[in-house]
Formats: C-alpha cells, sequence, structure tokens
C-alpha cells in the first residue's frame, strides 16, 4: 500500500478554539482509492477536522497536501463534499438546485451529468419538482448527488446513510464502491461501525482531538484479545470470568479477563441461559470503539 | 471572481422573482400615480366643470360698476334671497364710509364647498378704484400686480444658486427612495444569509468556493437587486412625471450629476450597511436574531429621514453636516443638501472619503466575522465572540 498514490497527507494538525484544544498533533494520510473511516464520538473533532481540509476553516499548526499540493481554491473543484450539517434550498427545483452546485463545481454541460445521477437514485420524475415537496430521503440523495455531480477525485462525506432506510443505504453503499471502481478516493465519517467494517480499507479513529486507532481494520483487530460471541435465551447479566458484557438481550459480545478459560465460561454460560450459538472471534469495530473511548 | 459571479446572478434572480421584490417595486409607482392623478388632473377637471363663480354685492357708496360676474343688488334684502337660491355663490357690501375705512362684509352660504372669493372681490375693487384714477395705463397695471417674483438664492460666498420651484420636492424623493433602496436590498442580503444558514446549504456552499466569494457574491447579487430598483424607480417614475402637465415644473433642474452621485452614494451605502447586516446575518441563528440585531443599523439609516425637516430648513445647520460626516448618515443627508443648496467640494471630499474608508473597513471586518460566524449553528453570539473572530 506504501507506493500507491497518497490523496491526502496530513500532518501535525492543531486547532483549538479559545481554549479548547479540538485537534491535537493529528497525523494521517489517504491513498488513491480507498474508503477511509473516520470515527471518533460526537464532539471528537472529526467535522472540524474536515473543515480544515477543506480550508473552510484554518488550523493552528500543521501541513495539509492535497494530490500532492499545498491547498489551492481550485481543487476545491476536485473534491466531493457532504456535510453533516446539509440543507437544500427548498423554494427551487430540484434542476435549479443541482444546477447551481455544478455550476460553481465548474460542470459543463451540466444538466446531462443531472438527469444521469438522478437516473442512478431514481428520482429523475422529480427534475422539475421543488424541494420542499421532497421526502427527507428523498432530499438526502439531492444532497448526495450535489457531492457527486463533478466527479470528484475525492469524496468526503459526512454521516451519508443517516436518514435513509435501508433500501436506500444499500443503494448509497452501492454507489459508493462503484464509485471506488472508478479510483475514488472516499472519506468516510460516520457512526455506523458495521458499515464501517464492511466497507471501509482503513480507519482512523479520534477521540478528543487525537488518533486513537489508525490502520487496516486486520492491523487494528490483531492489537485486540478475541471475544465470545453468544447467542443466548434468558437473562445474561454477570458471568464470572468476564471483564465486561456488549450485551443485545438475544445476542452479547463477551470480552474475557486475562487467565480466563473459554470453555469455563461456556460451562457457566449453559448453566445461565440457553445458549442457542457460542464462537470465539475478533472483536467488533463496536466493541473496540467503546473500549477506546471508554477507557480514553 | 468567477464564482462570486455564479452567486450573485442566483441571487439576483432568486430575489427579483420573489413576491415582495417585485411588490416594493411596483407599490412605489402606484402611489406616485395616484399622486400625480390626485394633484394634476383632479383640480383640474373640477375647474373646468364648475361654474364660474357669481358675486353679488351691495354698494353704499355709489361708484362701483357691473362687471362679468359681479352683479348689483339694490339691498341687501334682495342678495340674500338671490344667495339662498344660489343665484349667486357669495355678495358683500360695501359701506358708506368704504373709502375711509376699507371695511367690507361677505356673505356666504354654509358648507363644505363654500369658498371666500377674497382675490376675487379684491381684484373686482382695485379695478373700480383704478377708474376713477387719472394715473397711466402701465402704472395702473404695476398697482394690480406690483410684484412678479423670481427668487434669487445666495450661497455663502454670494454666488447665485439655481434652483426653481419643485426643488424643495427633490430631497424628499432622494432620501425616500435612496433609504428605502439600500435598507431593502442590504435587509434582502441579510435574510438571503440566515436563511441559507438556516437551510444548512451555506457549508456545501462553502465547499465550491471561499467565504469571501460567497459574501462578495451575495452582496453584489443583492446589491444589484436594489439597484435594479432604484433605476426602475427613477425611470418610470421620470417618465410619469414628464409625460403629465408636472413636466413643466422640472424644467431647468439640473438632475443629470445628482443622479451620478445618487448612485455613488447608493453604492457605498449599501455596501457599507451590507457589511453590517452580513456581520448580524453570520452571527444569528434565525431571520428574528437577525432582525434584532439589524434593529441599530435601520435606526441608523433611517435618522436622516427622521430629521429630515430640520435638514430641509437648515440644510447647512450643525445637525445636517454631522449627519454628512457620519458614515451611516452621509449618503442620504448629503444628497439632501445638494438638492438644497450648493455644498462645498471639500465637504464632498470629506464625506466621500469617511464612506469610502468606512466601507473598506466594513468588508475586511465582514469577511473575518462571516468566514467564522457562518458555521457556528444554534449559538447566540456575543460581543466577546465577535472580538474573538476578529483576532484568529
Amino acid at each position: 500500500m506504501g507506493t500507491k498514490e497518497k490523496i491526502l497527507d496530513v500532518k501535525n494538525l492543531t486547532k483549538s478554539f479559545d481554549a479548547k484544544i479540538v485537534l491535537n498533533d493529528l497525523s494521517f494520510d489517504l491513498e488513491k482509492g480507498e474508503i477511509f473511516g473516520l470515527l471518533g464520538p460526537n464532539g471528537a473533532g472529526k467535522t472540524t477536522m474536515i473543515r480544515i481540509i477543506l480550508d473552510i476553516i484554518r488550523a493552528d499548526h500543521g501541513e495539509i497536501k492535497i494530490f500532492g499540493e499545498e491547498f489551492d481554491e481550485s481543487l476545491k473543484e476536485r473534491i466531493g463534499y457532504l456535510p453533516e450539517e446539509r440543507g437544500l434550498y427548498q423554494k427551487i427545483t430540484v434542476l435549479e438546485c443541482l444546477r447551481y452546485f455544478a455550476e460553481l463545481k465548474n460542470v459543463k454541460k451540466s444538466e446531462d451529468k443531472i438527469d444521469f445521477w438522478l437516473d442512478k437514485v431514481g428520482l429523475r420524475d422529480y427534475k422539475k419538482k421543488k424541494i420542499e415537496g421532497l421526502s427527507k430521503g428523498m432530499q438526502q440523495k439531492i444532497q448526495l448527488v450535489a457531492a457527486f455531480i463533478h466527479n470528484p477525485e475525492l469524496l468526503i462525506l459526512d454521516e451519508p446513510f443517516s436518514g435513509l432506510d435501508p433500501i436506500n443505504t444499500k443503494l448509497a453503499k452501492d454507489i459508493l464502491l462503484d464509485l471506488k471502481r472508478e479510483g475514488k478516493t472516499i472519506i468516510l465519517s460516520t457512526h455506523q461501525m458495521d458499515q464501517v467494517e464492511r466497507t471501509c480499507d482503513r480507519i482512523l479513529m479520534i477521540n478528543r482531538g487525537k488518533r486513537v486507532l489508525y490502520g487496516s481494520l486486520d492491523e487494528i483487530k490483531s492489537h485486540y484479545k478475541e471475544s465470545l460471541v453468544v447467542e443466548y435465551e434468558g437473562d445474561l447479566r454477570r458471568v464470572e470470568g468476564v471483564k465486561k458484557i456488549d450485551d443485545y438481550g438475544k445476542y452479547a459480545e463477551l470480552s474475557l479477563e486475562e487467565d480466563t478459560n473459554q470453555q469455563e465460561v461456556l460451562k457457566r454460560l449453559i448453566e445461565i441461559v440457553g445458549v442457542r450459538r457460542f464462537e470465539m472471534k475478533a472483536p467488533s469495530l463496536n466493541e473496540i470503539f467503546i473500549e477506546v473511548v471508554e477507557n480514553a | 471572481m468567477r464564482k462570486t459571479f455564479i452567486v450573485a446572478k442566483h441571487e439576483f434572480l432568486a430575489t427579483v422573482k420573489t413576491k415582495g421584490f417585485i411588490f416594493s417595486m411596483i407599490l412605489p409607482l402606484l402611489i406616485l400615480l395616484l399622486m400625480v392623478f390626485a394633484m394634476g388632473f383632479i383640480p383640474q377637471t373640477i375647474s373646468e366643470t364648475e361654474t364660474p363663480q357669481n358675486i353679488g354685492f351691495v354698494d353704499e357708496t355709489g361708484t362701483l360698476q357691473t362687471s362679468d360676474n359681479f352683479i348689483k343688488f339694490g339691498d341687501v334684502g334682495n342678495a340674500k334671497k338671490a344667495l339662498l337660491e344660489n343665484e349667486i355663490n357669495s355678495f358683500f357690501v360695501l359701506p358708506a364710509n368704504y373709502l375711509e375705512t376699507g371695511k367690507i362684509s361677505v356673505y356666504l352660504k354654509g358648507g363644505f364647498f363654500s369658498s371666500r372669493p377674497t382675490s376675487s372681490i379684491e381684484a373686482f375693487l382695485m379695478d373700480n378704484l383704478l377708474r376713477e384714477s387719472d394715473l397711466d395705463e402701465t402704472l395702473k397695471e404695476r398697482i394690480k400686480e406690483p410684484a412678479n417674483e423670481e427668487v434669487i438664492t445666495l450661497n455663502e460666498k454670494g454666488e447665485v444658486e439655481e434652483k426653481s420651484g419643485v426643488g424643495f420636492l427633490i430631497p424628499y424623493v432622494i432620501a425616500f427612495v435612496l433609504v428605502f433602496a439600500i435598507m431593502s436590498s442590504s435587509g434582502y442580503l441579510m435574510q438571503g444569509i440566515v436563511a441559507e444558514k438556516e437551510n444548512k446549504t451555506v457549508e456545501l456552499l462553502l465547499s465550491s468556493m471561499s467565504a469571501n466569494e460567497l459574501l462578495s457574491g451575495k452582496i453584489l447579487g443583492f446589491g444589484s437587486a436594489g439597484l435594479l430598483q432604484v433605476l426602475v424607480w427613477i425611470c418610470s417614475g421620470g417618465l410619469i412625471l414628464f409625460l403629465t402637465p408636472f413636466a413643466s415644473l422640472f424644467q431647468g433642474i439640473q438632475i443629470s450629476w445628482i443622479l451620478i452621485l445618487a448612485i455613488v452614494y447608493f453604492i457605498l451605502g449599501y455596501l457599507l450597511f451590507a457589511g453590517s447586516m452580513a456581520c448580524v446575518a453570520a452571527t444569528a441563528s434565525t431571520v428574528r436574531d437577525a432582525q434584532q440585531g439589524a434593529g441599530i443599523f435601520t435606526m441608523l439609516g433611517i435618522l436622516p429621514m427622521l430629521l429630515l425637516s430640520i435638514i430641509v430648513k437648515a440644510p447647512n445647520s450643525v445637525i445636517a453636516k454631522v449627519l454628512t460626516y457620519v458614515p451611516y448618515t452621509t449618503s442620504v443627508t448629503t444628497l439632501m443638501r445638494i438638492a438644497l443648496v450648493e455644498v462645498p467640494i471639500y465637504e464632498l471630499v470629506v464625506s466621500l472619503s469617511i464612506l469610502v474608508i468606512s466601507v473598506l473597513i466594513m468588508i475586511k471586518l465582514s469577511a473575518k466575522i462571516f468566514r467564522t460566524g457562518i458555521l457556528m449553528y444554534g449559538k447566540k453570539m456575543k460581543i466577546k465572540d465577535i472580538f474573538g473572530y476578529l483576532r484568529e
């Protein structure tokens, strides 16, 4: 991976608002063609970091290179952005709205591209409709189109799946994978750990402005002990030899204490609940996330 | 720059298509049209249809001769009867000692439309008095009309100021048009910024251009809409006035250079208010918040209107001069003063310089505050925060 072209290179990024340090000496890079997960609890500094990358706000210290270059306004035409705080003009039509965004990104013959993307997200019939008449999910898809319309090389998507039903989530995910196949690079900032686990090549997790996890999922998981997955019926509360239980009612992920034997735990479990499945597996990203944040 | 123009075009088209804009463009014209009709045509039609006034008189001196509309009565009783039967509109009694005292009694019928025929009676009496004298005809004419006035006003240096009769109207019109145009277009700008903040399109826009490009595009777009409004008013207002009997009143007024100055003052005044409103809008989270914050600027903007009568009465008074040097009031005040008196060139230069410098400072200031404030959602801004932004 090291030989691949670097799309983004962030070094020692620091930013504070008043006395509060929001980003603390953050460094990472982005390789061409990868889907890169950006994780962190609310208020960790993800949005601030994205805004600094786009020069919407300025960092106190640090260096950023995009496509190997220092930031320049013209680079914005090569980046697509779906902000977390997002909305559309309500009083104009879908076409007028997208045409305006496309014009700002210097897209020629924008209507062809608008048609192409509206077809792709299944909203071609709504082209001449006013935005205020569209459902929340439809508006979300229009916002995605606004981020894709200029065929950007780098896409920064902040919570792209929030507000989408499972069908539209699948549609959005498929589009992202298509874009990845075309060689686009995607930063995916989300709280949906399962999505990250299934789609991202590498991740960066920030907590309180600091980098706490960085690398491929396999690398990261190799640093964590396997956990025990149980599907059960009954009441699972405390099991001897288990450090922590991430319980969902019928499904639980158990982190074992250092010197605990798995077979011992299984015996104890059978005494308490009806076990339907029992499996050792690498910890999920969700578990790692919770552990990292709680232990911080 | 390209993106500035795209934003400007978008905002301009979005604004001029709104009902509010179209309404505010047409409404003053409708009012003007109504005024023209009310002032110009109605009195004319009334005087055309009305029968000329018949005035009766009872002459106890025995010197008056009847003429066109003046009917002689033998005694007051007959005259009263004629008045009550509407044969005459009024009558007067000239007592025997009239020449010594000059006193006469005028009788009218009560009612809304009755009016005292003073000037007609005076002219009639004067005719009769002069007929008896042996003065020559020219002198008689001069006595009848001793002063055919032409008023010449001098400025401080003793030079003649050429102003004609309706000159006094111009400052009111200028003040109204300028204040309305500046306040409405900067008001549109403020609403436009807050609306984008509320509908959260602003961050998407900032991923396509810099905050400065966005702000200048908006200022340009809304300003053009305001300028369009002014031009439509001036052109169609001018057209309405020049196509009516009012045209003659405006002859001899040097509109052209006042118009050029008006446009310069509009642009500078608008930029100053636009910058101020942008600061308010960027730091507010709802339109209501923004309107509250903008109150102080609105007050400053209409201050010259509130002090209009003082400025018109004494265009060179201390108040008028102070307002000339305050950036927020100088546009309207200076233009009103120019319409009234000769404003010394140095005052114009100082006023324009103060305005230009204020505009430059305001643009820098608003760009900074806009850049930082625009992405602060749902947070009320304090003055302390604003100083914080300026340091960044």
